[in-house]
């Protein structure tokens, strides 16, 4: 039996990390859990990189403090998104 | 749980990709390959422009003085053209703009190339110099690209544009 995912993709210091570009996760999950499930994978992280990240799921930003009842679906993508450097 | 393949953004073979809006002339890049100034131009030119503008954003050797040995960028492009379709419409609606190229050079980019090509066209050269400026310094805000440095040293270096301004000095936050 398959287990139902959601892919999550890294950047810049997230990469660094979690050592990852990308991974799948278990679905679905409350939005509101995603920073828990992640601290608990990669203890520290939250700290030291995602307190300064924005996420997004499918293609929209969402407000990971404020998303009571938003859940990440299987299939979802979601990104976790580092200060950005361009140019 | 299976192995993650490299995910199709971080894939060279999957670029160059484009959007474009024949309506408002409005052309973005994102690619692997060697950025063409010429080609920025070629796209803006229009019989109603008096002024065209290009900026190149080329890669430096150093930070802080520092020896960079290379530089490469990544971008997740379901974001990063997003972002740049709408600071590019804002840019055409607030400057009445009669074309706009954004083009933005992935992977490995060797020093002194170009990395990023701003290039607008307007009727007279205010608004074409204001917009020139402006869109590079909100692409520079917002845009979801990241830059790594590689140091002559080996080290590596993730950039983050909000700690810098455009004099290349350090941003004091709160």
């Amino acid at each position: 039996m398959t287990i139902p995912t959601f892919q999550i993709h890294y950047f810049a210091s997230a990469t660094t990390y979690t050592g990852k570009q990308t991974e799948s996760l278990p679905a679905p999950l409350p939005l509101h859990q995603l920073f828990d499930v992640l601290e608990s994978k990669y203890s520290g992280i939250k700290e030291k990189v995602l307190t300064s990240c924005s996420v997004s799921l499918g293609e929209e930003y969402v407000d990971i403090h404020d998303c009571e009842g938003v859940m990440i679906d299987a299939g979802s993508e979601v990104a976790i998104i580092p200060p950005v450097s361009s140019g | 749980m299976t192995q993650d393949p490299t995910p199709s953004h971080l894939d060279p073979q999957t670029y160059p990709r484009h959007r474009t809006d024949p309506t408002l002339n409005i052309h973005l890049e994102l690619t692997y390959s060697p950025l063409n100034p010429q080609t920025a131009l070629d796209k803006i030119s229009s019989p109603a422009a008096g002024a065209n503008v290009l900026f190149l954003g080329t890669t430096r050797n150093t930070f802080e003085d520092r020896p960079v040995a290379q530089l490469s960028y990544t971008a997740y492009p379901p974001l990063t053209l997003k972002t740049l379709s709408g600071i590019a419409r804002d840019a055409v609606a607030k400057h009445g703009l009669t074309g706009i190229v954004i083009a933005h050079r992935l992977g490995v980019v060797p020093i002194q190339e170009a990395s990023i090509v701003i290039a607008v066209s307007s009727g007279h050269r205010g608004a074409a110099w204001r917009a020139g400026e402006e869109v590079l310094e909100i692409c520079k805000e917002k845009a979801e690209i990241w830059k790594r440095e590689e140091f002559v040293d080996g080290e590596m270096e993730w950039r983050e544009n909000r700690e810098r301004d455009a004099e290349g000095k350090r941003v004091v936050s709160g």
